[in-house]
């Protein structure tokens, strides 16, 4: 019998996952369905046939998906858990995301123009701005939702790719955004592109807060800030962001009554438990109630937590899976991060670079940001865990992204 | 009954997790190993092995050249020095041994044999000169020493 | 490369920031998990709430204002008047906990207190279905609606009492809020960010500045120091250590009684008062009336305050008319205007009035009680007349019913918003009926309303004593 390659074997673990977990799951609600099963099938089904591809087909990094394929499926088994519906939507969306992976890798490997559409990026950030603006309307608290007939999606999302985009035709070719001798209204105007650059990023930043996006605009903040490191600005510039943006964060906390409350909360939760601090509280009750290995899936009461199936994805996973169960998924993102440094680490070209490195801290810090405050380390921002928490737009901008880096690593090779 | 299942299977479940994060760690880290045994000083200071079969035909990951800077091992075991995953090899199959300023294979009892210049070793060391071929499972390589 | 390098130093960053997750995920696991488990938010204890059908609440007459029923397998809990009661029951989610009597009385509720195991133990022997107690509130149903229909839209708070017994009649806190299950989920997240707080009950936690009815208090002081009998001159404003204090409008009474310039609510005479009652009388009375002291009561209540460690002259002026550091809660005025009905003794208020088992067995009954012995009878009487001044001739005349002598007092407060915008003032009415043998007492607040209290705040009062009054015939 011919032994198979060594790739496979990490797979096998992922498929005995869902085996174990849609196991579970048929047992857990009466009347018993069969949906259960299919459903568990078809994950399985698009897992293996999507890293098999990659792997026959040699299209680069193997890990990226491995990994990726292990959250999802924690994902799945905990949406399925808390609501079954959610969990269908979220397979359906997981089959586009997968669609969109191949097409992101095909589209960036093949297309060469990806580092000259800098004008391009900020264009469509502009108009899903103002198109958020205009038509966006406000969903638990936050006004970021564009709705199509029956589908709503979160143009912020797609936003974070952009930018990481933006950076990376920036430092391609940074005298696009130079301006030299404008006339406007008789003085004459001249901004170095450095500026210019600082000037939009900040202008993003601002755009979300206005939205109410501010852990998106916290993240794009540490993306911004780490690769003006990267890019070897110096001591004075780098001193002068980190003011400015501290600053503007002592500023939302005083004027802004939603950050004062989310800072407020972060430090005492208990002075108001029943209303302000429920939130947060409730998840940490989920967290202390798992022990280190959970109280087993089905068992806990994740469902006492308000959005638990969106940012607080992860404190079920604690509760359930328990600690050990919590500690395994920082690691696989962990892991998965490291994986997108090394790629950017290898990769010659410097846009490739740009792009590698911006997805992998766009992935790093979002990680950080949202698993930070879901256990109280920092203050609560509303986004999303990538891969495991309920979301189309989550879902789908992930795998873009996933798709590019992917495309990125076959480069390297 | 539901409530005994779910409790058992907790640990289980924590297991497999683990099990997958430790394996993804350990290939990273034989990956890791493999592209610093490949060529990184200057050809014609040491002897390497150069792969004669194309690389896509195989179904296992197999690096263009392996230097021999030191006394080697080859097999499929990960616990050599070049591990190749060729269902083929044994887990110990050779060795690569520097005796002062010449280069000796052995076979190290290996299931299917390694052959030089199609002759199959029996126990003893072979010496290698530049040019030798040296089949191992399904990859043949050249011996390549260039003073 | 340089660049390589530095990417390199990020990732030892993130390293470091995926490490301190792991390790804080630890330390709370270890140390700081035990000493939140138990917290009574923490439902997880209570897992056997579902096998107990929750007792109900109702008014003083059986009105149901709470009832829990089985729907597909689940317990769904009730609330027949939605937001009407969202400020005094609360509300009883599987998501978001328990809050306000729900949350008190949860025990009586569920019957897991101790009177009650007794009863349990019986049906869990014959097998019957759990069910827990009810509860017979002292609100009158019939007033907290004409109550909240009259506040309308407008912010603030209205309290009812009886002033002989301290039994809460209404009590209304806006802007109010949808409790029922579904409802607290759509809209959990923009109430909770809202900054015009829905959540808060105003009644019993809403902090205001007390205005023109705090001469009720000094009035009071004031009587007793003999100033009843002296003439004041009112020349419109005074001026106290350079700060000039001036009555509404500027008017000038001229010469006037203590009870005229209670009836026309003068800031000059009342500051005057003040500055001649000085620090200790201010804080004597302040303290015989409650402030800086806690309201048991069976729901937490603001702790109203007076904070000052020593007092300018202008300071005491200014406490004189109502203003400056003085902050007190609805339900305290409504006690205090209690006070002077209920000859000097300010009766605990109460909101619960039985707790029934589904026997019918009452394990608690009604039992009023003397909270603090403010002032004597006749200091009271006195104060009472002076009120009714207020009604008849002065500021409170929109409280006045024809036929029934009604005892009031108006107040248009001065707070944080009004020194930089207009017409932010808060409209108060305090005041009780019949004068001479009084059923109830109200305080009547709108926040940040730019009316007057004579003008707002006094008709809300008028309406509710009226129709108390005519039901209790």
């Amino acid at each position: 019998m011919r032994i198979l390659p060594n790739y496979f074997k990490p797979l096998y673990a992922v498929v005995l996952i869902n085996i174990i977990g849609f196991l579970l799951l048929y047992f857990y609600r009466k009347p018993l369905e069969n949906t259960t099963i299919y459903m568990g099938l078809i994950v399985i089904a698009l897992i293996c046939l999507t890293y098999v591809l990659i792997i026959k087909m040699n299209m680069g990094d193997e890990y990226l998906f491995l990994i990726v394929s292990m959250l999802i499926s924690l994902g799945v088994i905990m949406l399925y858990r808390l609501d079954k519906e959610l969990a269908f939507k979220q397979i359906v969306w997981l089959t586009c995301g997968i669609m969109l992976f191949f097409l992101s890798y095909y589209a960036y490997l093949k297309l060469e123009l990806w580092d000259k559409l800098l004008y391009c990026y900020l264009g469509i950030s502009l108009v899903l701005f103002l198109l958020t603006f205009l038509f966006g309307r406000h969903i638990k608290g936050a006004n970021n939702w564009i709705a199509v007939g029956r589908f709503s999606f979160q143009p912020s999302e797609l936003i974070k790719v952009l930018y990481v985009l933006f950076l990376a035709s920036y430092r391609n070719d940074p005298d696009k955004l130079r301006i030299d001798n404008i006339r406007l209204k008789g003085i004459k105007l001249n901004a170095s592109s450095q500026l210019i650059f600082m000037a939009i990023s900040y202008c993003f930043m601002a755009f979300l807060a206005l939205q109410r996006e501010f852990g998106t605009a916290l993240l794009l903040f540490a993306v911004y800030y780490t690769f003006l490191y990267v890019m070897g600005s110096k001591v004075p510039v780098m001193l002068a962001n980190g003011a400015f943006a501290l600053v503007g964060g002592l500023l939302g906390y005083f004027l802004m009554y939603h950050i004062r409350v989310r800072v407020d909360v972060w430090l005492n939760p208990w002075k108001d438990i029943a209303n302000k601090g429920y939130q947060i509280t409730q998840s940490l009750f989920a967290i202390g109630a798992g022990g280190f290995f959970g109280t087993g899936l089905g068992l806990g009461h994740p469902d006492f937590i308000p959005e638990v199936h969106t940012d607080f994805i992860f404190s079920a996973i604690c509760e359930e899976m328990g600690i050990f169960g919590g500690m395994a998924v920082i690691l696989l993102f962990f892991i998965f991060a490291y994986r997108g440094f090394k790629v950017s680490l290898t990769v010659k070209q410097p846009f490739d670079k740009t792009v590698a490195l911006g997805i992998a801290m766009m992935f790093a810090f979002q990680t950080f940001i949202i698993l930070g405050g879901v256990i109280k380390f920092i203050p609560m921002t509303g986004i999303t865990l990538p891969f495991i928490s309920y979301g189309g737009s989550s879902l789908t901008t992930g795998f873009i992204s996933l798709g590019i880096l992917q495309a990125i690593s076959k480069k390297s090779l | 009954m539901f409530e005994i299942l779910s409790s058992l299977l907790k640990y289980i479940f924590t297991t497999v997790i683990y099990f997958f994060i430790f394996s993804v760690i350990r290939l990273i880290y034989l990956d890791i190993r493999s592209i610093n045994n490949r060529l990184e000083t200057a050809p014609g200071k040491h002897p390497y092995l150069k792969l004669i079969n194309r690389r896509d035909s195989l179904s296992f990951k197999v690096e263009e050249s392996y230097i021999l800077d030191n006394n080697k091992t080859l097999g499929r075991s990960s616990k050599n020095d070049i591990a190749i995953q060729d269902p083929y090899l044994s887990s110990r199959h050779a060795e690569f041994i520097i005796k002062g300023d010449s280069y000796y294979i052995k076979d190290l009892e290996s299931t299917n044999g390694t052959r030089v210049n199609g002759m199959r070793l029996a126990d003893d060391m072979v010496r290698l000169d530049n040019g030798d071929k040296i089949q191992v499972g399904q990859l043949t390589f050249i011996f390549v020493k260039e003073y | 490369m340089n660049v390589d390098r530095r990417i390199i130093h990020v990732l030892v960053l993130v390293s470091a920031l995926f490490l301190s997750l792991m390790a804080y995920l630890t330390y709370f696991e270890l140390f700081e998990k035990d000493k939140i488990m138990t917290n009574s938010y923490n439902r997880r204890q209570y897992e056997e709430e579902e096998k107990t059908l929750r007792g109900s609440i109702y008014d003083r007459n059986g009105t149901v204002l709470a009832k829990s029923e089985i729907r597909e397998d689940k317990q769904e809990r009730i609330y027949p008047y939605g937001s009407l009661y969202s400020h005094v029951i609360g509300y009883n989610s599987k998501k978001y906990g328990k809050s306000l009597i729900e949350a008190k009385f949860n025990a009586y509720l569920l019957g897991t207190n101790e009177s009650s195991l007794v009863f349990n133990l019986k049906n869990k022997l014959t097998g019957s279905e759990r069910e827990g107690n009810d509860l017979y509130l002292s609100i009158d149903h019939e007033l907290q609606a004409l109550a909240s229909k009259l506040m309308g839209n407008k912010k603030g708070s209205v309290v009812a009492l009886d002033p002989k017994t301290g039994e809460v009649l209404a009590m209304v806190s806006k802007p109010d809020f949808d409790p029922r299950e579904g409802k607290l989920a759509e809209n959990w997240n923009n109430m909770v960010e809202d900054e015009e707080a829905p959540f808060l009950p105003r009644a019993i936690q809403g902090l205001y500045v007390p205005g023109s009815t705090y001469k009720v208090v000094v009035g009071a002081a004031a009587i007793e120091n003999g100033l009843d009998s002296r003439i004041f001159e009112d020349k419109g404003a005074i001026t106290v250590d350079g700060k000039k204090i001036s009555n509404a409008g500027g008017k000038a009474y001229g010469k006037i009684n203590l009870k005229t310039a209670l009836a026309v609510s003068s800031n000059a005479v009342f500051a005057q008062i003040g500055a001649e009652l000085g620090e200790d009388k201010l804080k004597d009375i302040s303290d015989r009336f409650g402030v800086g002291k806690d309201i048991p009561f069976d729901l937490p209540v603001g702790q109203s305050s007076m904070q000052y460690k020593k007092m300018s002259k202008t300071d005491m002026a200014a406490v004189g008319i109502g203003q400056g550091k003085i902050l007190v809660t609805p339900l305290h005025m409504a006690l205090i205007s209690a006070a002077v009905a209920n000859k000097g003794v300010m009766m605990r208020p109460f909101l619960v009035s039985r707790i029934v088992t589904p026997e019918g067995v009452v394990l608690k009954g009604p039992r009023p009680g003397e909270l603090y012995q403010v002032m004597s009878a006749e200091t009271a009487s006195a104060l009472k007349n002076m009120m009714c001044e207020v009604v008849e001739k002065g500021t409170g005349r929109n409280a006045a019913i024809k036929g029934i002598k009604v005892a009031g007092k108006t107040g248009t407060a001065e707070n944080e918003l009004t020194a930089r915008q207009k017409d932010k003032e808060h409209a108060w009415f305090i005041g009780f009926a019949p004068a001479d043998d009084p059923q109830i007492a109200v305080a009547v607040i709108l926040e940040y309303s730019g009316s007057s209290g004579g003008k707002s705040a006094a008709p809300i009062a008028r309406e509710l004593m009226l129709s108390w009054i005519n039901r209790k015939k």
